[in-house]
């Protein structure tokens, strides 16, 4: 099976730091990989890398079978990020928000596609307020409609369960399980083991930017899923 | 409209609608305005010198300092919550950014600029309603060649703990050309000669802001990707 995504021997670095070093992997489409490591592995600079907010230093990014040209900005619309940060505007309210990144991707119908993305995350009522009103749960679910309303293919996922409430990270869980259909492609980056594995195809662990394991979910021992990951942190 | 269009269209009225809303940067830019106006009033002493002598001088420097208060200030709204990055992953052009962000500045400057002929006139008794076309035309053209670099220069400066020190340093040997045919052009236009004879001046002045404004386009993508 093509893959949808493949990244070739990837380097980034601050200043003496490789965040990212040579990491090399494929994804097919219906792919979830999760991507496990501590604080400073460089997780969330490899999903900048992927997502085209940071440059690598060297290395390559195909996707779905073609070089990636950073020039070129159409293969953005296949891509959906949702970061601990929600990229939203305070000063907005939340149907002006959705509707401004609609504007972005050039979306027909925006406004119907608003109104149904806010009822999926349970935010109708809410749509007129503006977001700085908005309590930390339900910023974080309005960057969930945000992330998915253009449909995306591919998304990216950082640290998503960060400052969560329960409710807000049982929908995000709710949602993570809808997106497995199978036609889209997800990687889930965190430090949280057990959310991490929980919908997991694939498991990579990097650790000092590189991945110290990169397998199927089905290598990982039931049970010892601790033990497992520590062993692979401590020895790079 | 192309989808190039729409999206600069977007960008430069969202922000307009954030500062119509926060009114962050106006304010300070006006408050400027005002009260530098204000305080030369009271430092001239105008039994030696001619108001219109100096207006158009100081009009060019009340908008390139009180303009700075407002462009240095550009890229604070994308640092919210890292807005930026939104922007940076959506299929959004780096100079059609660019450009989102010059409309926005431009009309926000266009206000202040307003404000500033309104109090210089009201402050220094300089009539403007004499050649007031050709005066619009002149701050026009130099609004958008100082926004464009004061935007570019924004965005270079937005990312570094010296920021809003540092724009100033960058910016203001580059607006040499600019104040200074600005400046003359104005001075003349308000000593009564007719358009005819800035015209010279007013083509300089749209080649420097052409120039301005193309560097930001081309250049704009290796600022804001790091």
């Amino acid at each position: 099976m093509a893959h949808v995504l493949e990244a070739r021997d990837l380097v980034r670095r601050y200043g003496p730091i490789r965040a990212v070093d040579g990491i090399s992997f494929g994804l097919v489409e219906g792919d979830l990989l999760t991507v496990l490591g501590p604080n400073g592995a460089g997780k969330s600079t490899l999903l900048g890398l992927l997502g085209g907010s940071l440059r690598p230093y060297s290395g390559e990014i195909w996707f779905r079978g073609e070089l990636r040209d950073p020039g070129v900005t159409d293969w953005r619309a296949e891509i959906g990020v949702l970061s601990h940060r929600t990229f939203l505007y305070g000063a907005l309210s939340a149907r002006e928000n959705l509707s401004f990144y609609g504007s972005l991707y050039d979306l027909p119908d925006i406004a119907e596609r608003v109104d149904a993305r806010l009822a999926e995350v349970g935010l109708s009522e809410a749509a007129g307020r503006y977001v700085r009103e908005f309590s930390r749960g339900m910023r974080q679910r309005l960057a969930l409609a945000r992330t998915l309303l253009h449909d995306p293919s591919l998304i990216f996922l950082d640290e998503p369960f960060t400052g969560l409430d329960v409710h807000a990270s049982a929908l995000l869980r709710e949602v993570l399980v809808r997106l497995k259909d199978g036609c889209r492609t997800v990687i889930l980056v965190t430090h949280n083991l057990s959310e991490g594995l929980a919908l997991a195809d694939r498991v990579a662990i990097q650790v000092q930017g590189r991945f110290a394991f990169l397998g199927a979910r089905h290598e990982i021992p039931d049970g010892a899923e601790e033990r497992f990951y520590r062993e692979w942190v401590e020895d790079l | 409209m192309s989808r190039y269009l729409r999206q600069v269209w977007a960008l430069a009225a969202k922000d307009l609608r954030v500062e119509f809303r926060t009114r962050e940067r106006f304010v300070a830019m006006a408050a400027f305005v005002v009260l530098t106006s204000l305080l030369f009033n009271y430092a001239v002493d105008w039994t030696l010198l001619n108001p219109r002598d100096i207006a158009s001088a100081l009009i060019w420097m009340i908008i390139v300092l009180g303009g700075l208060l407002g462009l240095g200030r550009t890229f604070e709204l994308e640092k919210e919550d890292g807005a930026m990055e939104g922007l940076l992953v959506a299929p959004l052009p780096r100079d059609a950014l660019f450009l989102g962000k010059v409309i926005a500045n431009c009309v926000l400057l266009g206000l202040v600029e307003v404000l500033a002929v309104l109090v210089v006139s009201l402050f220094f008794q300089v009539d403007f309603t004499q050649n007031w076309l050709a005066i619009g035309a002149v701050l026009l053209v130099g609004t958008i060649g100082f926004v464009s670099l004061g935007t570019l220069f924004s965005g270079i400066t937005a990312g570094t703990r010296m920021g809003e020190t540092l724009l100033p340093v960058l910016l203001f040997p580059l607006l040499v050309p600019l104040v200074a045919f600005g400046a003359s052009s104005t001075a003349s236009l308000l000593a009564g000669f007719p358009p005819a004879v800035v015209y010279g001046s007013l083509r300089i002045l749209a080649a420097f802001s052409i120039l301005a404004l193309v560097s930001g386009v081309g250049l704009f993508r290796f600022i804001v990707e790091e």
